[in-house]
C-alpha cells in the first residue's frame, strides 16, 4: 500500500514538462505503481491542455494581417510532412532487469532507454548512477543488501527516494514499493532493510552523516551521493 | 487552401455560450484528425495544423526562446500528429489533450538536447503516449528469436515494418490490413516482399 505521494505542485510541475528528467523519472515510475496519482495527472493533463489551446484567449483581430504570409511557409511544412505517407509503429518497450544483492528486479519503464554507470558498493549499498548530465543534480540506483543500515544522515539539500521495490524502514515509519519520501535537511534518518531493497533516489547536494565511523566519509561527500 | 483558424465552420459564431462552442471545436478537430487516422486525409490535417500551429508557436517561443525553435517543435510536433494520429483513442480524452502531449513530450526533449547534449529520447518513456506493449508478448513461442526478430524488424523503415506486424503479428489478410491502412492491395504485396527480402539479409538466412 503506497502512503507517501508527490505533492500536488510536484505533479503540476511534472505534467508542464518543468521537472528535471531525474525527478520526472520519479514521479513516472511512482504513477507507473499508483493509479490514483496517474489518474492525477490525467486530469491535469486536460487541464493545461484546455489552457493553452483555449481559443477565447484569442481575438479575431489576431488572424490579421500577416496570416496570409505565415500560412505560405505553413503550406510547404505541411506538404513535407504528408509526403512521406508512413504511420509509426510502436517499437516494443526493452523493460530492463537488474540483478541486485537479494533478487533479480524490473527496473520500471521511464529508465528503459537510461544508461546506467557502473555499481559501486560502499557498505551495505550498492550505487549505480545515471547519466542524465544535470548536475549538482544526481540520480543513483541503490541496492541495499537484507539485514542493510544506511548510517544516520541528514542533507545538505533534498533527497527524494522512491522505493521501487522490497521495503525499508527509519525512525519515521515503514515504506513499501511506491512510496515517494521527499525529505531535506530538517530530517535526519538511518534507512535499514530486512529483505533487501531497490531504490531509486534523486539528491542535489552530499549527505551529511551524523555519527560515528560514517561521519569520515563526510569531507568526501561530494563522491558519494 | 487553408482555412484561418478562426473562419473554420461553427466558430465564428459569438452568440454561442462556451461550452457549446466548447463542444463543437471538440468535435470537429476530432472529426478531423480520425480522418487523417484512417484515411490519411491531407486536407483534414491541414485544417488541423492551421487550428494548432499559432498556439504551438506560441508555446514554444515562451518555452524553447526563440522562433526557429519553435517552428523546429511545430514541424516535430505535427510530424507525430500526422504519424501516430491512428493511436488517438477518443475515450481516453481530447484531441486537444493528445496534442498537448505529444507537444509537452518534443519540447521536453529539445530543451533537454540543448541543456546537455546528450541525445536520448526519454519523454515518450516518462509520459507514454500509448499503454505499454507487454502485452503483446507471448504471441512468439522462441524468447531469443522474438528479441532479435524485434531488433531486425526496427531497423525497417516504418512503412515495411507496418505491413510485416500487420500480416505475421496481428494476422491481418493482405486484403483486410489494405483497407486498414487505406493503401492498395498491390502496395501492401510490395511492401511485403521489400521487407522479406532486408529482413532476410539482415538476419544471414536464419528466416
Amino acid at each position: 500500500m503506497i502512503t507517501h505521494h508527490p505533492s500536488d505542485e510536484l505533479l503540476a510541475a511534472f505534467t508542464q514538462g518543468e521537472l528535471t528528467a531525474s525527478l520526472s523519472i520519479a514521479v513516472a515510475a511512482h504513477n507507473e505503481l499508483c493509479p490514483v496519482c496517474q489518474e492525477k495527472v490525467e486530469k491535469l493533463n486536460a487541464q493545461h491542455a484546455q489552457m493553452l489551446f483555449d481559443t477565447d484567449n484569442e481575438t479575431v483581430d489576431e488572424a490579421s494581417n500577416d496570416i496570409q504570409e505565415v500560412e505560405l511557409s505553413w503550406m510547404s511544412m505541411i506538404d513535407d510532412i504528408t509526403d512521406d505517407d508512413s504511420q509509426s509503429l510502436l517499437v516494443p518497450i526493452d523493460i530492463k532487469s537488474v540483478q541486485l544483492s537479494y533478487d533479480k528486479v524490473q527496473l520500471p519503464r521511464a529508465l528503459s532507454n537510461v544508461s546506467l554507470k557502473k555499481w559501486s558498493k560502499l557498505g551495505d549499498v550498492s550505487r549505480a548512477r545515471l547519466e542524465l548530465e544535470e548536475e549538482p543534480i544526481r540520480s543513483s540506483l541503490l541496492d541495499i543488501s537484507p539485514g542493510g543500515v544506511v548510517p544516520l544522515h541528514t542533507h545538505k539539500g533534498f533527497e527524494l527516494t522512491l522505493l521501487l521495490d522490497g521495503s525499508f524502514e527509519d525512525d519515521m515509519g515503514t515504506y513499501h514499493a511506491g512510496d515517494f519520501i521527499w525529505l531535506d535537511k530538517s530530517h535526519t534518518h538511518s534507512p535499514r532493510t530486512t529483505d533487501g531493497c531497490l531504490c531509486y533516489a534523486v539528491l542535489d547536494d552530499a549527505m551529511e552523516f551524523k555519527e560515528g565511523f560514517s561521519k569520515l566519509f563526510n569531507p568526501i561527500g561530494s563522491f558519494l551521493y | 487552401m487553408i482555412n484561418s483558424p478562426h473562419t473554420v465552420q461553427g466558430l465564428d459564431t459569438h452568440g454561442n455560450t462556451n461550452t457549446m462552442k466548447d463542444a463543437q471545436i471538440t468535435q470537429q478537430l476530432q472529426q478531423w484528425l480520425i480522418a487523417v487516422a484512417n484515411n490519411r486525409d491531407k486536407r483534414a490535417f491541414a485544417q488541423l495544423f492551421s487550428w494548432f500551429a499559432p498556439k504551438i508557436l506560441r508555446y514554444g517561443v515562451s518555452h524553447l526562446n526563440s522562433s526557429a525553435n519553435a517552428q523546429e517543435l511545430l514541424q516535430d510536433t505535427m510530424t507525430n500528429v500526422w504519424k501516430k494520429a491512428h493511436y488517438f483513442n477518443a475515450d481516453k480524452g481530447a484531441v486537444t489533450t493528445w496534442v498537448y502531449t505529444i507537444m509537452r513530450n518534443a519540447s521536453f526533449d529539445m530543451l533537454r538536447k540543448m541543456q546537455t547534449q546528450r541525445e536520448e529520447m526519454l519523454s515518450d518513456d516518462i509520459w507514454p503516449l500509448v499503454e505499454a506493449q507487454t502485452a503483446q508478448e507471448g504471441e512468439y513461442t522462441d524468447h531469443l528469436m522474438q528479441k532479435e526478430m524485434k531488433r531486425y524488424l526496427s531497423l525497417l523503415p516504418d512503412a515495411q515494418q507496418q505491413v510485416i506486424k500487420g500480416v505475421y503479428f496481428q494476422h491481418l489478410s493482405q486484403e483486410e490490413l489494405a483497407t486498414q491502412l487505406g493503401i492498395p492491395v498491390g502496395t501492401v504485396k510490395s511492401r511485403l516482399r521489400l521487407a522479406l527480402s532486408k529482413l532476410k539479409q539482415k538476419m544471414g538466412g536464419k528466416l
